[in-house]
């Protein structure tokens, strides 16, 4: 890393960590929306993670965060696993989701993202007929939440935007350690050309495997941390196309070839679809965020964030 | 037993016809431009409420609406073209995104228009029953899989017989040769999102004379097509046809044996049973592995 990164990195930390909390930690309000921003943030990760790293668009990616919600909360209320141990879980029931999509990447490009949209629907269907288990259409409430430690309540506000942030933040730790690594150096090879890259021994299939697994087990990480944080999960909302939607335009728009612009799209993405979207046309207000998609995606598919900050841009790049 | 397994095979047959206009529409663009157009189930959908709209503030029937549906449908679906068409870089993966980003706007705008109320058709007339022998459906349900096979009979032999459907096959299948004996692509990839237009005119007037809908529906009729042409391979119009009435024939039986909930979950695993099995579809020869 360069100097310029590591200060932007650093000021990043001190407002994340510091003036956000001093300013507004006591708002419940403007801290509901930053945890519901950080969420999008927390799944637009690992969305630009697979895309970036693996090459894939999914659009499935709600079953991930659908099953690790699941997962978590079944496991903390049915079994009473603790609720740190059960969020961690939640992302190895994702990860276990992600095990019966392996041979859908035989399939390429297209097929790929289209395969993934269908298992997203098995997910919901199983969740809402199991309903011995989930508790059906009517869904599950008073999921606990997490609980209070170090003296300090995770399970406020604020607590909560600590909790999500850091999450989010290792995330974002684990992906550029692993882009780093000998595994980013092939993968990034492998988007030249995956026929020369397997030429030279490189086993494509496994790595592909495996940046499905990591951005799985993301996801199902932050699906388990909202269900706790929302106390309530049916099929209709946990396994909702919403999920993967927002996501993809938060990483679309800040650019998910770079590591930070999916977290920095989601919040701008989401704050601005909540506070002037949602205002303007209460039911429909999607149909801005696709057309902002359709818009990205023809004039900078690369990201605003790469178009604003060059220096800092460059040096994220895979 | 046997009349009610009779029966659901007859409904499956039926349902299959208008499956297989929204598979085939699908199909063609991916075979002229390689883009799965995500939009597709939306553009569908769209026309279904097009004639949701003539039939409730009219007082038509719903099959009057087909015209405005054609040109409405056919319009969307060129304008998703030049929209794909703008795509610069990295066009496999970016056009996937630009399309689903379409279907966003486009389900919104139903929602809009339209609110989210689950609706369908008044008709009685079409409502009616249709006997034939022991086996039952509404009017309207075998009207329109005639109108579906006089379509899709039509398509072949425009593919197969006029220079517009060749030159449409030849850029499916070889895109630089196909320009090296003339034929202009970008014109055949326009072409092929108007028949897919055309088709999912149809096909959306048909769901609405028969079935309810509702604006979230579009993703699973996106969806659907994409099984059929995976059920299918990629190629032929009898192979969506067959792949079109083999799941509206599992789905059908579902609904009779099991329980409706699980109708969509039959089709997935029929899915995926083909992945697994016969990765290259029933039908079709085309390879798709990686």
């Amino acid at each position: 890393m360069k100097t310029g990164q590591n200060g932007a990195v650093l000021g990043l930390l001190v407002l994340a960590y510091g003036v956000v909390p001093m300013l507004w930690g006591h708002d419940p309000y403007v801290m509901s929306l930053l945890v519901a921003a950080l969420i999008i943030g927390g799944v637009a990760l690992p969305w630009a993670l697979l895309g970036n790293l693996g090459g894939m668009v999914s659009f499935g990616h709600s079953a991930f965060f659908g099953v690790g919600a699941y997962t978590s909360a079944i496991l903390s209320m049915k079994f009473a696993v603790p609720v740190p141990a059960a969020i961690v879980l939640g992302g190895v029931g994702a990860w276990l989701a992600s095990l019966v999509m392996l041979p859908v990447l035989r399939l390429k490009g297209p097929y790929f993202a289209l395969a993934i949209l269908a298992y997203a629907r098995i997910f919901e269907i199983i969740a809402t007929e199991w309903s011995s288990l989930t508790g059906g259409s009517g869904g599950m409430s008073s999921i606990p939440t997490v609980p209070a430690a170090f003296g300090f309540d995770f399970g406020s506000k604020l607590g909560s935007y600590l909790l999500i942030l850091t999450i989010v933040l290792l995330f974002a730790a684990a992906y550029w350690a692993l882009r780093r690594s000998h595994y980013g150096v092939a993968l990034r090879a492998m988007r030249e050309s995956e026929d020369a890259t397997r030429v030279v021994g490189v086993n494509s299939t496994l790595l592909k495997s495996l940046m499905l697994f990591v951005s799985a087990f993301m996801t199902g990480i932050v699906g388990a941390f909202n269900a706790h944080y929302i106390n309530f999960l049916e099929p209709d909302y946990a396994f909702n196309g919403v999920w993967v939607m927002l996501p993809i335009v938060a990483a679309i728009f800040g650019g998910y070839r770079t590591i930070l612009g999916p977290l920095v799209g989601a919040v701008f993405v989401y704050l601005v679809d909540q506070l002037i979207f949602k205002s303007l046309l209460p039911s429909g207000h999607q149909l801005v965020l696709g057309a902002l998609l359709v818009a990205m995606i023809i004039f900078s598919p690369r990201g605003l964030l790469t178009l604003a900050q060059r220096p800092f841009g460059r040096g994220w790049h895979a | 037993m046997t009349e009610l397994i009779s029966q659901a095979l007859y409904s499956g047959l039926l349902q299959g016809g208008s499956y297989a206009l929204i598979a085939l529409g699908l199909a063609l663009v991916f075979g002229t431009m390689k883009v799965i157009n995500l939009a597709h189930g939306e553009l569908v959908l769209l026309a279904a409420y097009i004639a949701y709209t003539v039939e409730s503030s009219y007082g038509l029937n719903p099959i009057f609406a087909i015209p405005v549906a054609l040109v409405i449908v056919c319009l969307t679906s060129v304008a998703v073209y030049f929209l794909v068409g703008m795509v610069k870089v990295d066009r496999e993966l970016n056009s996937l995104i630009l399309t689903y980003g379409i279907g966003i706007m486009l389900s919104n705008a139903m929602l809009l228009i339209w609110k989210a109320d689950v609706r369908s058709s008044s008709s009685s007339w079409f409502q009616e029953a249709f006997v034939v022998g022991p086996l039952f459906s509404m009017r309207s349900e075998l009207l329109f899989f005639a109108i579906s096979v006089v379509i899709l009979a039509a398509l072949w032999w425009w593919l197969s017989r006029s220079w517009y459907g060749r030159a449409l096959r030849a850029v499916s299948s070889n895109r630089d040769a196909a320009k090296l004996m003339g034929i202009a692509p970008a014109y055949t990839e326009l072409v092929s999102f108007v028949v897919a237009g055309v088709l999912a005119s149809f096909a959306g007037v048909a769901l609405y004379s028969y079935g309810v809908i509702q604006p979230a529906y579009g993703n699973v009729l996106t969806v659907k097509a994409f099984i059929i042409t995976v059920l299918a391979g990629v190629g032929s119009i009898p192979g969506v046809l067959l792949g079109a009435v083999l799941l509206g024939v599992a789905e059908a039986l579902t609904v009779t044996l099991a329980s409706s909930a699980l109708q969509e979950l039959v089709g997935m695993m029929l899915f995926l049973l083909v992945l697994f099995v016969m990765p290259s579809g029933l039908f079709g020869a085309v390879r798709r592995r990686g």
